[in-house]
């Protein structure tokens, strides 16, 4: 490849508009392309086919209707946007959420974590062309989703989290179908690596495919698995504990590269260390109330600002409130893991070949809506 | 820890002691709060990126008086993102973040789409998220239906 | 927008009956997510739903091979001119599925001062069937698509092949 390049005249280059309507960008991403043969020189990605002004949104709604917002920002891990929304409303106000539902939240949380990670999972190999792995991987993620469609009354867009709680008490079928579910998941492990893990052609189109090491990645602001996968333990549930991260036993992967073969791995233990956190979470479950009942439905924080920082599916995502003491946000601004993660592909896809692009593409995982807003 | 302590005395040495806040209980998300003139801005940068820090968000905010553009710079240790704030007139201009960090290309073009706010230096400053035509600055407190427009100090004051 | 539903001039109906079934019975829809939405048209597809037990599941990359098109999700500005022309690129006979509020009214995005979306599909693109939700659950779009074919086919009433079937199947 590096002889490639070494010609000093490139006269054959040409573009390429890749999207907004294409089956591999995940949505409605467009990539205008300049290619030398089948070796792309630059890559420019046009976003915002998703824009729908969020953030303009959240400074005319109060706290509470811009709760459901969060769940589409980011719709594979909407529990945990709402998650991370409602601990930074609750922040700024000062609320306490009692001890059950800070279990209840991180328990849905995680789930939700493992159905983002299974969704992924499932696109990311049909991306490369198995279909098989799809049809696996939505079966399982369909176990999640009827456990928290039963708890929160919604399949997707969950707005399960409230200020100081959660809408509804998980009962003993929950935690019977929760654990059922670790359980048949973990005995799935074994099929997953069997199909995909352990394939040549698979290991043969992301192994040293789409290298994102850990300078390109602080230059861009590249967080979560991707930057995991290249050897950075940076997690939020570990770096600044929130919620009852702290009390529980888990670790963060990490891979040696940074390479697509390595994200693929930490994704997948991942989802491991996830099944973790929701068993001992369900063993230390305690009894008491879900939501606390004195909290206003129109929050009226005091005057000042929050940075709130977590851990979603794709990465450090952090909501910034301002607030002026009424209750309406001045200023809602959500930073997003996907804008980094998408914005160092500038980088990333520079000669490598448009095949690979596709790999690197549906590797680090990315949901348009979320960078466009 | 360490990356931290340093940009913490370095920058007290360039703006001087006033200018930084610390936030010990980590009550705002950040353990530093630096508040910068926009002149100085590529030297504070600079010394947090030989600190090892990675630019994680920029926003602006929009009040009666003046426009505030917020950094956020965290590094991959526990609890030591500091924030940097500048203020600049509406129609001003803030120097580029584009030569020392390669994430604050899209970034200031969205806030530059967005609050109006030039960054002078950047190379490629055209619309990011909205469309080509589109001539509004949908984040300013003038557009569209807001709840309030204030001062900066009715905030912060 | 010009009435692409043009009727010809001449008219067979039995043959029109049994072409209507045909095309009724194996929709390809287009691959096209948009947003939230296209998750569920995802699931819908996927094992547990599984469109393909109404000859819908064959999702097709390219407009050229499609037969209806579901809209999945909020219709940026932005977006709106290359939908057009997706819309243009597929043959007739097509349709179109609204899936979600955001394709039918704009949905929760929907309110005074919003600049970013386009308030519904039918400004566009004329639409055939609206499907509800926020997301509408994978049932309510394979209920969609079995409106879509009862209105492709004409309903039992009208279309001759099927009333014979069903009596053939109930005598």
């Amino acid at each position: 490849m590096a002889e490639h390049f070494a010609e000093p005249v490139r006269q054959h280059l040409y573009s390429l508009n890749l999207g907004p309507q294409h089956p591999s960008t995940h949505g409605v991403l467009r990539i205008l392309l300049t290619l030398d043969g089948e070796y792309i020189v630059e890559a420019d990605p046009v976003i915002g086919y998703g824009h729908r002004g969020h953030e303009k949104m959240g400074e005319n709604r109060t706290y509470l209707q811009f709760m459901p917002n969060t769940s589409r920002i980011d719709y594979l891990s909407g529990l945990l946007f709402n998650h991370g929304f409602c601990l930074a409303v609750e922040k700024l106000a000062g609320i306490e959420p009692p001890e059950r539902a800070r279990y209840i939240r991180v328990i849905c949380a995680e789930l939700n974590r493992i159905s983002s990670h299974l969704l992924w999972f499932g696109t990311y190999l049909m991306d490369l062309g198995a279909f098989t792995p799809f049809l696996y991987c939505f079966d399982d993620r369909e176990n999640i989703l009827d456990i928290l469609d039963r708890v929160s009354g919604s399949r997707l867009t969950y707005s399960y989290c409230r200020f100081g709680g959660v809408t509804r008490d998980i009962d003993d079928v929950f935690i019977e179908q929760t654990r059922a579910f670790v359980k048949r998941l973990r005995s799935r492990w074994k099929d997953y690596h069997n199909l995909v893990t352990k394939n040549v052609i698979f290991i043969h189109r992301t192994r040293d495919v789409g290298v994102i090491d850990k300078d390109l990645a602080r230059r861009f602001g590249v967080t979560g698995p991707n930057l995991r996968a290249a050897g950075v333990p940076f997690d939020m549930r570990k770096v600044e504990p929130y919620e009852v991260y702290d009390r529980f036993d888990f670790q963060i992967p990490v891979g040696e590269k940074g390479d697509a073969l390595d994200r693929y791995r930490v994704r997948l233990e991942e989802m491991e260390q996830s099944c973790r956190i929701i068993e001992q979470a369900l063993d230390q479950l305690p009894d008491g109330p879900y939501r606390q009942e004195r909290v206003r439905l129109k929050v009226k924080p005091p005057r000042g600002e929050v940075y709130f920082a977590f851990e979603s599916a794709r990465g450090l995502t952090a909501y910034y409130l301002v607030s002026d003491g009424s209750p309406y946000p001045y200023r809602c601004h959500v930073r997003v893991p996907s804008f980094g993660n998408l914005h160092c592909l500038t980088e990333v896809f520079r000669e490598t070949l448009v095949a690979d692009a596709i790999s690197i593409l549906g590797s680090i995982d990315i949901v348009v809506p979320e960078i466009d807003r | 820890m360490a990356a931290r302590e340093e940009v913490v005395r370095r920058l007290q040495e360039l703006l001087g002691e006033a200018a930084l806040r610390p936030d010990e209980a980590y009550a705002q998300g950040v353990s530093w709060t630096v508040q910068a003139p926009a002149p100085s801005l590529p030297d504070v940068l600079r010394v947090f990126r030989d600190a090892g820090f990675y630019l994680e968000s920029i926003t602006g905010l929009d009040f009666k008086d003046t426009m505030e553009i917020v950094y956020h710079m965290n590094t991959y240790e526990p609890r030591s993102r500091m924030a940097l704030r500048v203020l600049c007139p509406h129609d001003g201009e803030v120097p580029s973040a584009t030569g020392l960090y390669d994430s604050a290309l899209w970034q200031e073009r969205e806030v530059w789409e967005f609050t109006g706010v030039r960054f002078s230096g950047h190379p490629d400053l055209r619309p990011l998220l909205l469309p080509e035509d589109m001539d509004e600055r949908p984040l300013r407190k003038t557009f569209g239906t807001v709840h309030a427009y204030r001062k900066r100090e009715e905030i912060y004051g | 927008m010009e009435n692409q539903r043009v009727e010809p001039v001449i008219q067979f109906a039995l043959l029109d009956d049994l072409l209507n079934l045909a095309r009724a019975n194996s929709l390809w829809p287009m691959t096209f997510g948009l947003a939230c939405c296209a998750i569920e048209m995802m699931a819908a597809g996927a094992a547990r739903f599984d469109l393909d037990r109404f000859g819908a599941g064959v999702f097709r990359p390219s407009p050229r091979q499609s037969d209806v098109m579901i809209v999945a999700g909020t219709i940026s500005k932005k977006m709106a001119p290359a939908i057009q022309m997706l819309w243009d690129q597929m043959p007739h006979p097509k349709w179109c599925i609204a899936m979600g509020n955001c394709a039918i009214s704009g949905g929760p995005f929907e309110y005074d001062g919003q600049y970013a979306i386009v308030p519904g599909a039918d400004l566009i693109v004329p639409v055939d069937i609206y499907v509800p939700g926020c997301p509408p659950r994978p049932e309510a779009l394979t209920q969609g698509i079995l409106a879509l074919e009862d209105k492709i086919t004409q309903g039992e009433d009208r279309n001759l092949l099927r009333r014979f079937r069903r009596m053939g199947g109930t005598s």
